[in-house]
Formats: structure tokens, C-alpha cells, sequence
């Protein structure tokens, strides 16, 4: 069986492989995406990019087009609803942002990007001898085998490629589901500019809903092993009863596996020798759940560090993790407690909000927010994000021994 | 799905919203590499005629980046040209087969726009001879890809130097005559580009012409700070003089804010030769004022150095150690001040560059301590430049940005004297509201040894160009990455104005069109 030989393999053809493909196919490198579905591919996705995120999109790939984006086209920030029945709404800093169709947005920035992806190819392992990576993948039940300098593994939560050189990692982390209904409005008095939010323990984990293209999303997050539907369910009728959110039955579910908590504990996957890991398959999540505009980032670092590794020849894991540092401080800070008290982590202002409240709303949001999080009391992350905050303090950067 | 593509200087309307991204426009500012069609006719037509491309990887690899370290990419091909003729071939070819073609002189741009994103490369470092010396007019001829301190290597045979150049001395004279050029005698002296009497250009579609202010005028105003897109600098006649050592006194202040009214108090009064603003943080702030004869600095000291109000070094160093001692917790920052200042002041006063306390060859020295001091495998340079009213604010602005993205940084400020209100300042560095004397700063953080990603530099760039926009000023240097900025701060009417007279000067759009357009 012929080997396929390229400078660079990158696993998966989301926002961050773009990414990555975009600083190495301007560099001149020849570089192959094995992508296991067809493209255009479909991806869970509430779709709400942050500015930084548009930026990216608009600087690298050019417009936007329309064929990319839901109806409604943007959303102009984020409405947080306390069990108090205090909600809280604040705009992002740039105004309103888009509302991704991931289906099309993906493909539209895969092929701005130049790359060239082998689409219905699956990733099935790889060996690095420290010199090239071997890669084994399955297209339309054949064997097919790569070699590669540099792989890149940009293939999501499930990453195969993280898999493949750390097995044990997807046991010794907490897993979550998340998964949204889409149902036709009878009468929604949410703001649909809005991307809505609850901090309600009795929810789920992650509560949220949102306008798409005239039906509501309603979705919500839990440990992994929940009953979508008894959740859902819960919330739908919490959003009637509080919030007067009449639904038709949902028309459509999605849902999928997300590993949220690796960013908030600073415990980043980058990968081992020539073999790199990045977006979310790495642990980058934005509060709230975003995690394309780190995907996108830190998919362009590993990009980056590869052609820094060629140039300069070092050791790319090196460059990389030298590289990804201003990426993992920024959205690790985006939990830490004395950067949200101190400064603005975030890209939409949440003191803001607080401020236009009596102080009696004000500490009954607090009181709210401290019950919510005692719902992620067994994860032990408390702890550890206090104590990676100390070190921030003193340091002034997280300690990168906690990366993998 | 059907993927738009978007004729270059088309700004469409946002399908997001209206105000999202605040005015930022929608215009892609890191280029894609070009895909190589037509590159093999391209590339047999060009050897048909003569013309050498060097393909190799290697050759190539070379340009992958510029000293900005943030845009890499490789062209598809180089081409040394050995004269003119050469480079007419190359963008007659260009224009038949639409091949683009990137200039390069010492590849000191800081935004990629000297990298090559496919296409050709013109290394223009090959024509680097000086032609003639002519010490009755005070000219030199030169060809336009020679360094500068191959040029002030030559003259100073005859005793001669040039005006004004980049203190980086390994640009290229053809390339700074295209963005502007600064050094600390640019208060008195100039912009590079305004030292330019005639100019060899081979224009993008290959002819090659001869401009001055009077013949041919209007390409003259063009090319020059032209940003490399209405021809190719072949040879420069430049303004020369008499080569002369110069004494520097120093004067230390704690405020950028007085110092800087001292720095424009100077140029203003035309009290110094040179001048200029060099900082360790905003805490240690020097004012550099040198002489280029003894009588200038004698009426220097007795006609303004009392008006200045600058410490010397001792008293200077006493505040700085009343202000740490009641500041204790600030004391990596005083070792890191103290540790700079025993480092680098040194090197202007070294014993084999003086003679009778003057620096025989400033270009040595300046040179030397940039590359030694601030140079590194990035150099990340935002600056802006204001007319001399604003210019305190936009430097304190930009002083705080610094400070919030980085540890350790320099400023560097100088005043550049205008020459009137030449059409080659429209879109330039130079503001469109100054009049007699701009101000420039740069912003440059202390990288050496530190890794920030492209996004945190570019960050930091774009938060620095955002005070431009704000305030209304200019900026030293567009392109690449900073494509985005320059409808924002010059406006659409007069972008689109320089793009029609690009697309008519270079139909098939192939000369340097990447760095601004």
C-alpha cells in the first residue's frame, strides 16, 4: 500500500483547522485535513461567534458571506436570568456578533483557507518515530496510510488523535451532554437579539436558548448519563411558567459530548512529540460554553508553531507550547475569580449589569450564582481554580506543568 | 454552497449588523498565497527573455518572513535582477500572465509586506552599486537595492554623508524612499524620500522612466512613500553632505508628557542637529540632542539648554532612587532600569567609535545598539504620528497600551520637518492636518526572549492603530496586517482615489497590490 507524504496532517475540518491550514498553506507547506463526514458537514452548535472570533474570520478568510449565517444574522449579547427572576442583560464590546451556520461557515472557511481535505476519511491511529508521524486512516472501508511531519489534531472533544497518544485521558476527565430542541414560537417574550442564559442549579448545568431561523433552540447541559428529554422537559416548562415561553413539540434534536472543564482548571491537552492538539479537542472553551474563537486562535498557534518549528528547527512542542501561553492565560482568565473582580476577562461586561442594580438585586444575583455553582461542587474545580488564580497573581501566567 | 469572491478594494455590505465590529471594515487582511497558475508560463517566458528565477525551496525559503516575524510565506519563485532592463521583463511577463510580484530590499517591513504570498520575488538587494558621486551638486547616484551602510560606507571615502536615513541601517534605499524614512535629524532634515532628487522607476507595466519634481512629476509623487505601488526604484539621486562627528548631550526626565514638550520646544526652535526621545518603560525617559559643530552646540547651550527641564544623569538617578524607595514593591522594574541603563548607554560612547568626546560615525554606533538592544527574531513596531498638538496624548495613549500588554518596551520619538504639502504626503505617514514639523512614536516591546502568539502581537497592534483612528492621526508604516486600518483612518473616498489610480497605473494588479490594497 502507497504512503501518502505531506508536510502536515490535520485531523478534522472545523474553525480550527482552517485555522491552522491558513497559516500553513501561506507558508507554503503541503498539508492534507482527513475529515470523516462529507462536506458540507452538520455540527451541534448554539453558532453565537464572540467579536474576537468575527475579527479572525474577516481578517484571514475576508467577509462574511450571507449563505453562512442563521436567521437571526447576529446576536447583540447575553442575557443572564437568575432563579430570583433577576435577569441581566449585556451587549458584547463590538457590538452585535454573528450567528454562525456551522454547516456552511465551517466549509466556507476550510476552503478560504486553501486546504486541501480528504473528506469521508477517517482517523484510525498513528505512530511518531520522532522523525515523521505514520497515520492510519479508513475511507469507504480501505485502508489508507499518510506520513506526515507534523499532525495536528483539531477533531473536537472526542479528539481520535488526543486518543491515540494519551488513551487513558477521556477517562480522567468529567464528561458532559449537551443537547437543544428546536421548536416553532407561539409566543416568546425572550429578546431574540439575545443569547439567554440560567444560572439555575435546578436546570441543568448549562441552561440556554435563542432564536434560530423562527423556531426557539431550548438547550441544556448535564453530566453525561442524563436524560436529555427529562431535562429538556424540565426546562421547557420552567421557560413557560417564569418566562411565558409557549413551544409547538420540538421538530429537531441535536446533541453531543462536550469536555468542559479543562480551560477553567488549566489542564490543556497540546499533545506529545510531533503530534499537536488544539481547539477544543486541547480543553479551550470561552465562558459560556464558546469555543470556536479559541478554536480558531489557538487552530492558527499550532499553525504557527509548526512553521516557527521548520524555521527556526526546534522542537515543535516547544514553539507550540511557548506560543499557546497568551491563549490559555487569556481564556483560563476568563474564570478566575480576581480577574473577573479586578478587570473584564470577558467579552460582554458583567459588572456593567450588576451596577444597574439595587443592591439588593445585586446580592441576590450573587446569592444565585454561589448556588449555582455548588452543582459543580463534585468536580473539585474550586480548589484548583483559586489556587491557579494564586499563581496567576504571582507569576503573572498559569504554570504550564499542568498541561498535557 | 457558492463562495463569494470579492474584486479587490469591494468592500460588501455586513450580512451580520450594521454596528457589529465597530466600522472595522470587511476586508481581508492576511492574504492567501497565491495558487500558481499560469507560474510555469510565466517562468519559461521570463527564461526565454533571459531572465534568471531561482525555484528552489532554499532560494526561497530565505523570504519565508520579514523582521515583523508575524506574516510568513513563500513565493513561488526569486529573481535577482542585475539592472532595470531585468525588471521590465519581469513586469511585462507579470502583467501578461497576472503573476504577482512582491519587491524586497533588507526585508525590514514589519506587517509582511515584503513577504511574498506566492508569486515572485524581487530580491532587489542584487542592484546595490553606487554610480556616481557628483561633490559639486552634493549627490550620489545609486542603485536603489543598496543598504544604507553600504551607501555611508562609500561616501565616508570621500568624506561625504548621506542626509537622513532609518537608523536600522540594513534597509534598503529604494524601499525607505517608498514608506518615508526617519532619523533623529529628521527635525531638521527630513523625511528619507525627501532627500530624493531623480528617480529611475520601472513602472508595473515595465517601462522604465526617469522622475524628478520636474520631469515626470506626478510618478515622482507617486513612488515616493508610495508603499511600493506605482513602480520599482531602480536608482536614486539622492541629497548628500559633508560628513561631520557629532557630540550628544542627554537629558533625563520622569514625565513623557514634559519631555516630549521639550523634544517639540527643540525642534521648533531648530536648537539641536538631531533629536529624538528613547525611553526604558515611561519611568527612565532620555532626550537625545546632538551637534554637528561645536559653534551649534555652544549656541545650544547658551540659547535653550537652560529652557529644557531635563535632570543630568546624577540628579536624575537620585529621583529615580527617592521615587523606588518609597515604591518597594517596583524593584524588579528600578534592577531592570538600572540593569539597561549600564548596558546600552555604553555603547554611544564607546572608546573605538570616539574621537575628542565626539562619535566619529553615528551610523556605526545608532545602528549597532538597534540590532544589539532592540533587535530579535520579531520586531513588533506599531507607531503613530500625529501633527504636534496631539502628539502628548497619542503617545501617553499608546504608553498605556504598552504598559498593559507588555513588562518591558521602548518608546522612540522624533519629529519629522515637512516639506509644505506635497501630493506625496496624501495617504502617507505624514498627518494630513500637520503643518512644518509631524511627530512620530514607535511602540516597540522588548520580545527578546519571550513568545507571544501572532494573535496577542497583533492584538497589541491593533489596540495601538485603534488610538490613530481615534485621534485621526497617521501611522509610519501600512500594510499587510494593517490593511484594515488604512480606510479607517484615511477614509473610502480617498482610498478608493489611490486604488483607481493603482488599477490604472497596474491594470493586471500585480505589483506589491497585497500591502495596502
Amino acid at each position: 500500500m502507497s504512503e501518502e507524504k505531506y508536510d502536515v496532517l490535520i485531523v478534522g475540518a472545523s474553525l480550527a483547522a482552517s485555522a491552522a491550514a491558513k497559516r500553513l498553506v501561506d507558508a507554503g507547506l503541503d498539508v492534507v485535513a482527513l475529515e470523516r463526514k462529507k462536506l458540507p458537514r452538520n455540527k451541534v452548535c448554539s453558532g453565537i461567534l464572540s467579536p474576537r472570533g468575527h475579527r479572525f474570520l474577516i481578517e484571514n478568510f475576508g467577509p462574511l458571506p450571507r449563505d453562512i449565517l442563521h436567521e437571526p444574522t447576529s446576536c447583540r449579547g447575553v442575557t443572564f436570568h437568575f432563579p430570583s427572576m433577576i435577569s441581566i442583560s449585556m451587549d458584547f464590546e463590538g457590538g452585535p456578533t454573528p450567528h454562525l451556520n456551522r454547516k456552511f461557515s465551517d466549509y466556507w472557511a476550510v476552503k478560504s483557507s486553501g486546504l486541501n481535505v480528504h473528506e469521508e476519511t477517517s482517523f484510525m491511529g498513528l505512530e511518531d518515530d520522532g522523525k515523521v508521524v505514520h497515520v492510519r486512516a479508513m475511507r469507504a472501508g480501505i485502508e489508507l496510510k499518510y506520513t506526515a511531519r507534523y499532525v495536528i489534531g483539531a477533531d473536537g472533544p472526542k479528539s481520535r488523535v488526543r486518543h491515540s497518544i494519551y488513551p487513558d485521558y477521556m477517562k480522567s476527565i468529567p464528561w458532559f451532554m449537551v443537547g437543544q430542541k428546536f421548536q416553532r414560537i407561539i409566543e416568546c417574550p425572550l429578546d431574540e437579539d439575545y443569547f439567554h442564559f440560567w444560572f439555575h442549579p435546578a436546570l441543568g448545568h448549562y441552561t440556554w436558548s435563542h432564536a434560530r431561523n423562527r423556531r426557539q433552540i431550548v438547550g441544556v447541559g448535564f453530566p453525561s448519563g442524563g436524560n436529555l428529554h427529562e431535562y429538556h422537559r424540565n426546562v421547557e416548562t420552567y421557560l413557560r411558567d417564569k418566562h411565558g415561553v409557549k413551544l409547538e413539540p420540538a421538530e429537531e434534536l441535536e446533541g453531543c459530548a462536550q469536555n468542559f472543564g479543562p480551560s477553567l482548571i488549566n489542564r490543556y491537552v497540546f499533545g506529545k512529540g510531533n503530534v499537536l492538539i488544539t481547539g477544543q479537542a486541547a480543553g479551550f472553551f470561552n465562558m459560556l460554553a464558546e469555543g470556536m474563537s479559541c478554536a480558531l486562535h489557538s487552530g492558527a498557534i499550532a499553525g504557527e508553531a509548526v512553521v516557527g518549528a521548520i524555521q527556526r528547527n526546534r522542537p515543535v512542542q516547544e514553539v507550540y507550547r511557548r506560543l499557546i501561553t497568551s491563549e490559555a492565560k487569556r481564556c483560563t482568565d476568563q474564570w478566575n475569580p480576581f480577574r473577573i473582580i479586578f478587570g473584564n476577562p470577558h467579552e460582554a461586561d458583567f459588572k456593567a449589569g450588576m451596577r444597574k442594580l439595587s443592591k439588593r438585586e445585586q446580592l441576590a444575583v450573587i446569592r444565585d450564582i454561589f448556588r449555582f455553582m455548588k452543582i459543580y461542587a463534585p468536580y473539585g474545580w474550586g480548589r484548583q481554580i483559586l489556587s491557579q488564580s494564586l499563581i496567576r497573581l504571582v507569576r503573572n501566567k498559569y504554570p504550564s506543568g499542568r498541561w498535557l | 454552497m457558492h463562495i463569494p469572491v470579492f474584486e479587490r478594494g469591494i468592500i460588501p455590505p455586513d450580512p451580520v449588523a450594521p454596528d457589529s465590529l465597530k466600522g472595522i471594515p470587511r476586508q481581508k487582511t492576511n492574504p492567501s498565497r497565491w495558487q500558481g497558475d499560469n507560474w510555469q508560463d510565466f517562468v519559461r517566458d521570463l527564461q526565454s527573455r533571459g531572465v534568471t528565477v531561482c525555484e528552489g525551496r532554499a532560494d526561497c525559503s530565505v523570504f519565508m518572513t520579514d523582521a515583523g516575524g508575524v506574516a510568513y510565506s513563500l513565493p513561488h519563485g526569486v529573481v535577482r535582477p542585475n539592472s532595470a532592463e531585468d525588471i521590465s521583463k519581469v513586469l511585462r511577463a507579470a502583467q501578461a500572465h497576472r503573476v504577482p510580484v512582491t519587491t524586497r530590499g533588507g526585508g525590514l517591513t514589519t506587517e509582511g509586506e515584503s513577504v511574498a504570498f506566492g508569486g515572485l520575488l524581487l530580491d532587489m538587494s542584487s542592484m546595490n552599486r553606487v554610480l556616481e558621486i557628483n561633490s559639486d551638486a552634493m549627490t550620489v547616484r545609486t542603485q536603489a537595492g543598496i543598504f544604507w551602510h553600504q551607501l555611508a560606507e562609500i561616501l565616508r571615502r570621500d568624506n561625504l554623508d548621506y542626509l537622513s536615513a532609518p537608523l536600522n541601517l540594513t534597509a534598503s534605499v529604494g524601499g525607505t524612499l517608498g514608506v518615508g524614512g526617519i532619523d533623529v535629524n529628521s527635525p531638521r532634515l527630513g523625511c528619507s524620500a525627501d532627500q530624493a532628487v531623480v528617480l529611475q522607476v520601472v513602472t508595473p507595466t515595465g517601462d522604465i522612466v526617469n522622475c524628478s519634481e520636474r520631469e515626470n512629476p506626478d510618478l515622482m509623487e507617486r513612488v515616493l512613500f508610495g508603499y511600493g505601488q506605482f513602480g520599482v526604484i531602480t536608482e536614486a539621486t539622492l541629497k548628500i553632505r559633508k560628513f561631520t562627528p557629532i557630540t550628544i548631550q542627554y537629558f533625563y526626565y520622569s514625565s513623557l508628557r514634559t519631555a516630549i514638550e521639550d523634544l517639540q520646544f527643540i525642534a521648533r526652535e531648530d536648537a539641536s542637529d538631531y533629536s529624538g526621545i528613547l525611553t526604558i518603560l515611561d519611568r527612565a525617559i532620555t532626550l537625545l540632542v546632538a551637534f554637528d559643530s561645536d559653534e551649534r552646540e555652544r549656541e545650544f547651550n547658551t540659547r535653550w539648554k537652560r529652557s529644557l527641564r531635563g535632570h543630568g544623569e546624577a540628579g536624575f538617578g537620585l529621583r529615580m532612587a527617592g521615587h523606588y524607595t518609597m515604591h518597594p514593591w517596583r524593584i524588579k522594574e528600578a534592577a531592570y532600569i538600572i540593569g539597561r541603563r549600564f548596558k546600552l548607554f555604553p555603547e554611544f560612547w564607546r572608546p573605538e567609535f570616539m574621537h575628542h568626546g565626539k562619535i566619529i560615525d553615528r551610523t556605526v554606533v545608532f545602528s549597532r545598539a538597534v540590532w544589539k538592544f532592540w533587535g530579535g527574531p520579531q520586531m513588533v513596531i506599531p507607531d503613530l504620528s500625529s501633527k504636534a498638538e496631539k502628539f502628548v496624548e497619542a503617545v501617553e495613549r499608546g504608553n498605556a497600551v504598552c504598559r498593559k500588554y507588555f513588562r518591558h518596551y521602548t518608546l522612540y520619538c522624533v519629529g519629522i520637518k515637512l516639506r509644505g504639502r506635497l501630493p506625496r504626503y496624501e495617504m502617507s505617514c505624514i498627518p494630513p492636518d500637520a503643518s512644518d514639523i509631524a511627530y512620530g512614536c514607535e511602540f516597540e516591546p522588548m520580545l527578546r526572549g519571550t513568545n507571544y502568539s501572532r494573535d496577542y502581537l497583533q492584538s497589541f497592534k491593533n489596540e495601538i492603530y485603534d488610538i490613530g483612528v481615534d485621534m485621526g492621526l497617521s501611522y509610519y508604516r501600512f500594510g499587510g496586517m494593517m490593511k484594515g486600518y488604512i480606510r479607517r483612518a484615511m477614509g473610502d473616498e480617498l482610498v478608493d482615489k489611490h486604488l483607481a489610480m493603482k488599477k490604472a497605473a497596474d491594470p493586471a494588479m500585480v505589483l506589491n497590490a497585497e500591502v495596502i490594497f
